[in-house]
């Protein structure tokens, strides 16, 4: 006859305390040296492109031809995306029309408008 | 023997005769799959040596001075696993910061490096068969210039065969595979020198 009961009174209950209290220490020391790393090694982005990307369907389809809406967002302020229909799930009314009222207020630095056709 | 013969010996040994892709089939998937052009397989394998060799310095500690006195040895693989992770994403940010482009050239390898399993081996091995530091920094350092080398070497080679007529059938990972099986051999013909 086989008891499946795990038998507790055995169990080494100062093992379980130890895992628990290491793993989350070490955790949150990682944690906090890696919070502290992002904030010195931020990217500093032109702020327009998490804007568009919002603006974007969200879906990271890559039909764009991009690798990730990120990518097409930074892609169409940069003026190098001539055709926003190219990202295909997007909707004229939902995203297309949104970033071109957007981008026609926003310039770049240097003040120009880079806006693309549907 | 002097301990700096020693270790060299010992990274010479992790390096070539016991090459952790080829004799020991770690790091495969990222080997096949960066191994295409030298640049990002230069690039990828400076990456996986800094991740390697910084994860055998900051987990040989916390196994000797941390699990061990606490009776938990066998928690090891989690606590490497939340290190090997965390430094990882450390690569990333840095190499983000400093170089876009090869962020970009990388691209889902650099994340994968984590589940990466040359750095889990390596690190594990190190404590199961209870190296020393020196030992186990020697093998972390000698694994990963053997990943480098057989990556640079394998990059080289399948950059060769872009201008060749090969039978359409073999074109791309078939021919990747047999050069891998081929490194393999040569790689072989090497054990047992020291």
């Amino acid at each position: 006859m086989i008891n499946f009961m795990v038998d507790f009174s055995t169990a080494n209950w100062m093992g379980v305390l130890w895992c628990a209290l290491i793993g989350v220490g070490l955790g949150l020391i990682l944690g906090l040296l890696l919070f502290i790393c992002g904030h010195f090694l931020e990217v500093k982005e032109d702020e327009r492109i998490a804007a568009v990307e919002k603006m974007l369907p969200g879906y990271n389809c890559g039909s764009c031809g991009h690798a990730g809406c990120h990518e097409m967002a930074e892609a169409i302020v940069k003026g190098e995306v001539k055709k926003l229909s190219t990202c295909r799930p997007g909707k004229k009314d939902k995203n297309y029309d949104p970033i071109i009222a957007y981008l026609s207020e926003h310039p770049d630095k240097d003040g120009n408008y880079q806006i693309p056709e549907i | 023997m002097s301990v700096f013969v020693a270790f060299v010996l010992a990274i010479l040994n992790a390096m070539l005769m016991d090459n952790v892709v080829l004799s020991r089939f770690y790091g495969i998937c990222s080997f096949i799959g960066v191994g295409n052009r030298v640049k990002s397989a230069t690039s990828m394998g400076l990456a996986v040596t800094f991740v390697i060799v910084l994860a055998t310095v900051v987990c040989w500690p916390i196994y000797t001075f941390l699990l061990v006195p606490a009776g938990i040895a066998y928690f090891d693989t989690v606590i490497y696993i939340l290190v090997i992770a965390s430094l990882v994403q450390a690569v990333a940010l840095f190499i983000r910061r400093f170089s876009p482009s090869l962020y970009r050239g990388l691209g889902i390898y650099l994340p994968l490096i984590t589940t990466n399993c040359a750095v889990l081996g390596v690190v594990q091995s190190n404590t199961d068969t209870g190296l020393d530091f020196l030992s186990s920094l020697a093998n972390g350092v000698g694994t990963s210039l053997g990943y480098f080398l057989v990556i640079f070497l394998f990059a080289c080679i399948r950059e060769k065969f872009e201008g060749t007529n090969m039978p359409k059938a073999m074109k791309g990972v078939p021919i990747a595979l047999v050069t891998a099986a081929l490194l393999a051999l040569s790689f072989y013909g090497l054990q047992g020198i020291i």
